[in-house]
């Protein structure tokens, strides 16, 4: 039998029953891949994953910030919480081979296997004898809209009151759900090397978002262009600006601005009136996406002045820099060694993307690897396909699990260490301060 | 009344061709010269050097180094006549490439100003024949305009910053200082290489203008190591020509509406962000109004560059041309010249509202008196071209200064009822004044942060 006292023979239990009884989580994953949906719209992939989990033989909270939800499992005796996330959402790509015909929504950044590889992790815990061993608890976090999409209609079920930030996790550390955790980690799918292994210790940009609005003046464009106010040339002189800004980001701010036009006129025979355009500005620190968002706000300025147009700016809270505590990424990538080997696990740099985890990590210990398991261009194209459910789902929930175990067995000692050892970089409290902060709405008429 | 002063009108015609005919190779001469020599506005030493001494040996002594390069010279008829002025402009345009281009400034005469200076020292000489002034009344004035092409805007803006000029061409500053307060009426023939079938070209009218000249004032730094510590001054132009573009849509057709530029400082190494770019530009179109107005939303151009990039930036909006209003009754009297002298077929008119799209501070002088300025179809190319050459010098020196002169005489003989007739039924657009106190105020300076 299982030595509770002896982590090693933990981790190999855990490990061995998801490989045995993990199907479920395979299963709910390529459930959530046949009806993709974008955020804060995730009703089918939430009920799925609600029910897979109860069929674990948890409670499960819902309705959390819309579609999202949380179980519990508690270990044998007190100690820290631990969040496992996943995330509901799915983007659009169209022409993705699973995209949904009518919202073009695919899972192509697969948040579909880290619902399976939250679930593997919990059988995992489930195993007999595992809980019992460990001190304190596991939460299994599903959290909407990871992805900061369709800025425009969530701006406007953010006036209407539905939620506040645009971000699932964000909207959650507001809810409070975070407030009992102390640590949290979830997988990442990626179509970067290794493909059979994992990439630890990462870090991502943050980010804001911005939705633009550029009010011209409709006329008819072959009969009367000189009394229109032509809203589509402003837009391309903002973008033009933002490109010749480019030069003066550094190389270490990874700065990424990268906008699209979400209407860009109404008939080609008018002068548009009416063109908007979201954005990110991202950075690997928050003081360089402050400064660049700046520079922005010139150029979206300018390319209203050059025509004589309006512009209403909104800039919206978006996500932080993910920064990883070290020792937990650490005991992370021991187990994912032991899964793969040690050559299927590399240290990944400074990354263009962000995610909402990135905030978490600012208010405490937290880790976001990623896992291989899948082929394409890169994530967000439309031939991002996982084709290793075996590694993006079982694997990845296994090396969560084993860790959960370093962490709260033997008394929780590891986990204790790592929680106050962490520094976060804010409270939760400054955390929201600092992200109200970057709202606002402005007209401009030069 | 002319017969009592000796010669009849024909008589008096006869001598003042014969005598143009008898100096048509140095006239040509002259003019070659000339073009062998260009030299840009303001700097027209030389020329002004060849063609007062041909004015001297014309009888007439002018009066040099008015608005730097220009000159003035009278030919007095006797009788209190009116004046009536001959204008030839000393200035050579930029053309690099041009085969007569001079090697270091790029000056060339492509646009065949050196012909004008050859036809007014011939309408000189051609007013000088003997028994010509005892048929006139008035006075005949040989004026050399420097500086009709509106061009090295920063060293003429530095001219008027040292005070040595006030207005920045040639009829402009001579206006303002005066010389043609004693002026009545002014004509001038300008070359063209029109395709038509015709020698002269009557009529028409040109762009009114203002003329930009614009600083963009950004931070260097170097643009490999340290680009994020530069504010890119290059960059900031570029999106403000770029935003000129945006803005063609919006011109209207009718207007003839014209803007362009060129960057005379881009950054001074390439490893270094820009710090100072210099835009020297134009607006151009049918009426000061439409000018003023498309200006402003030029200078929203200018400043959205600015504000895109971060940089400082200084407009300074120079007073331009006024658009050319030729007098239908001079016209007639030329045209009647012309086609004594070389046939019907000779003479082609253009419509008053026929417009070159260029511009010419013959406009100016068009606004305060009654003035003239045709074309002779002497040349092949581009106006401001490589290509463009007189092919026809005797057309476009001797035939100009022959019909010149000829209306001269309509003009002034008879005791000058032809040109008073012209005086008492022209309405200017401007007094002298006038035109001065508006020109001063299209004078405009801007500064602004983009932030």
């Amino acid at each position: 039998m299982v030595n509770p006292s002896n982590t090693v023979d933990l981790k190999n239990l855990v490990s061995d029953y998801v490989s045995s009884h993990g199907k479920p989580a395979i299963d709910l994953a390529l459930a959530a891949l046949s009806h993709p949906e974008t955020g804060y719209q995730e009703f089918k992939t939430a009920a799925a994953t609600a029910s897979a989990i109860r069929a674990l033989g948890l409670e499960v909270r819902e309705g959390l910030a819309v579609t999202g939800m949380t179980a519990t499992l508690q270990g044998g005796s007190p100690g820290p919480n631990i969040a496992i996330l996943s995330e509901l959402d799915a983007l659009p790509v169209p022409g993705h081979p699973n995209a949904d015909p009518d919202t073009t929504a695919a899972h192509a950044c697969a948040h579909h296997c880290q619902l399976g590889n939250m679930l593997a992790a919990a059988i995992g815990l489930q195993a007999p004898g595992v809980l019992e061993s460990l001190s304190g608890s596991i939460t299994l976090m599903v959290v909407p809209a990871e992805e900061y999409v369709e800025i425009e209609w969530r701006n406007e079920q953010r006036k209407s009151g539905r939620f506040e930030f645009l971000g699932g996790k964000p909207e959650f550390v507001r809810l409070g759900e975070l407030d009992d955790v102390d640590i949290c980690m979830m997988t990442h799918v990626t179509t970067e090397e290794p493909h059979d292994g994992f990439g630890v210790f990462a870090s991502n940009t943050g980010l804001v978002a911005k939705f633009v609005k550029y009010r011209g003046v409709k006329s008819h464009a072959g009969g009367a262009p000189h009394l229109g106010v032509n809203a589509l040339n402003a837009a391309h002189m903002a973008i033009a600006g933002i490109h010749a800004q480019r030069e003066t980001y550094k190389d270490d701010d990874t700065i990424r601005v990268h906008p699209i036009i979400t209407r860009g006129g109404s008939v080609v025979n008018a002068v548009p009136d009416d063109v908007r355009m979201e954005t990110f500005v991202r950075g690997s620190s928050i003081k360089a996406i402050k400064s660049a968002n700046e520079k922005v706000d010139r150029a979206l300025r300018a390319g209203a002045l050059a025509v004589g147009a309006t512009v209403e700016i909104t800039t919206l809270p978006g996500y932080l820099p993910l920064t990883q505590d070290k020792t937990l990424a650490s005991i992370h990538r021991l187990n994912a060694e032991t899964l793969v080997g040690p050559d299927l696990v590399h240290e990944f740099g400074m990354r263009g993307g962000s995610t909402d985890m990135g905030d978490l990590t600012q208010i405490m210990p937290g880790i976001h690897p990623y896992v291989g398991g899948a082929v394409g261009r890169s994530n967000h194209s439309e031939d991002m396909i996982v084709d290793d459910y075996n590694l993006a789902v079982l694997d990845a929930g296994k090396a969560m699990a084993m860790t959960v175990v370093d962490l709260l067995s033997n008394n929780a000692s590891e986990a204790i260490r790592v929680v106050s050892e962490h520094k976060p970089s804010m409270t939760k409290d400054e955390y929201l301060e600092m992200q109200r902060g970057f709202l606002s709405e402005r007209s401009f008429t030069e | 009344m002319s017969v009592s002063k000796g010669m009849d009108k024909l008589q008096v015609k006869a001598a003042v061709r014969q005598a143009i005919e008898i100096a048509s190779e140095d006239i040509i001469e002259l003019a070659r010269d000339v073009y062998e020599h260009p030299e840009p506005g303001f700097k027209e030493q030389r020329t002004a050097h060849v063609v007062a001494n041909a004015l001297s040996a014309a009888g007439i002594n002018p009066e040099t180094g008015i608005a730097i390069t220009g000159m003035k010279g009278i030919k007095d008829f006797g009788g209190d006549g009116p004046t009536v002025g001959i204008i030839g402009e000393l200035d050579a345009v930029k053309a690099p490439g041009h085969p007569a281009a001079d090697p270091e400034s790029g000056a060339a005469h492509a646009c065949g100003h050196h012909a004008q200076l050859g036809a007014m020292v011939g309408a000189a000489i051609g007013l000088g024949a003997p028994g010509v002034s005892e048929a006139l009344s008035g006075k005949a004035a040989f004026i050399a305009t420097p500086a009709e092409e509106f061009i090295d805007v920063e060293m003429r803006w530095g001219l008027r910053e040292a005070e040595h000029l006030g207005f920045l061409s040639g009829k402009q500053e001579m206006i303002r200082l005066g010389i043609f307060d004693d002026v009545d009426m002014a004509m001038m023939i300008h070359t063209s290489s029109s395709k038509a079938q015709r020698r002269f070209i009557v009529g028409g009218t040109s762009n009114a203008h203002v003329v930009h000249y614009v600083r963009f004032l950004g931070k260097a730094a170097h643009a490999g190591g340290a680009p994020h510590q530069g504010v890119n001054a290059l960059q900031a132009a570029m999106l403000a020509l770029s935003a000129i573009n945006t803005q063609r849509e919006t011109f209207e057709a009718d207007n003839q509406t014209r803007v362009h530029g060129i960057i005379t400082r881009g950054g001074v190494a390439t490893n270094a962000v820009p710090a100072e770019v210099v835009y020297e530009g134009r607006v151009r179109g049918r009426t000061m109004d439409a000018v003023d107005k498309i200006s402003a939303r030029i200078f929203d151009c200018y400043r959205s560059g600015a504000l895109a990039i971060g940089t400082g930036l200084e407009i300074v909006a120079i007073p331009g041309y006024l658009p050319l209003k030729n007098n239908a009754d001079l016209a007639r009297v030329f045209s009647d010249n012309v086609t004594t002298e070389y046939g019907k077929e000779s003479l082609m008119t253009q419509a008053d509202t026929a417009n070159s799209g260029g511009s010419t501070d013959m406009g100016d002088l068009s606004q305060i008196m009654p003035a003239l300025h045709p074309y002779v179809a002497a040349a092949s190319g581009t106006g401001h071209g490589i290509d463009y050459v007189i092919d026809d010098y005797r057309r476009a020196v001797v035939d100009s200064a022959i019909s010149m002169a000829l209306t001269v005489v309509d003009l002034l003989s008879d005791d000058s009822v032809k040109a008073r007739e012209i005086i008492e039924s022209h309405k200017p657009a401007f007094t002298r004044q006038g035109y001065i106190a508006s020109q001063t105020k299209r004078l405009k300076k801007i500064d602004y942060q983009g932030r």
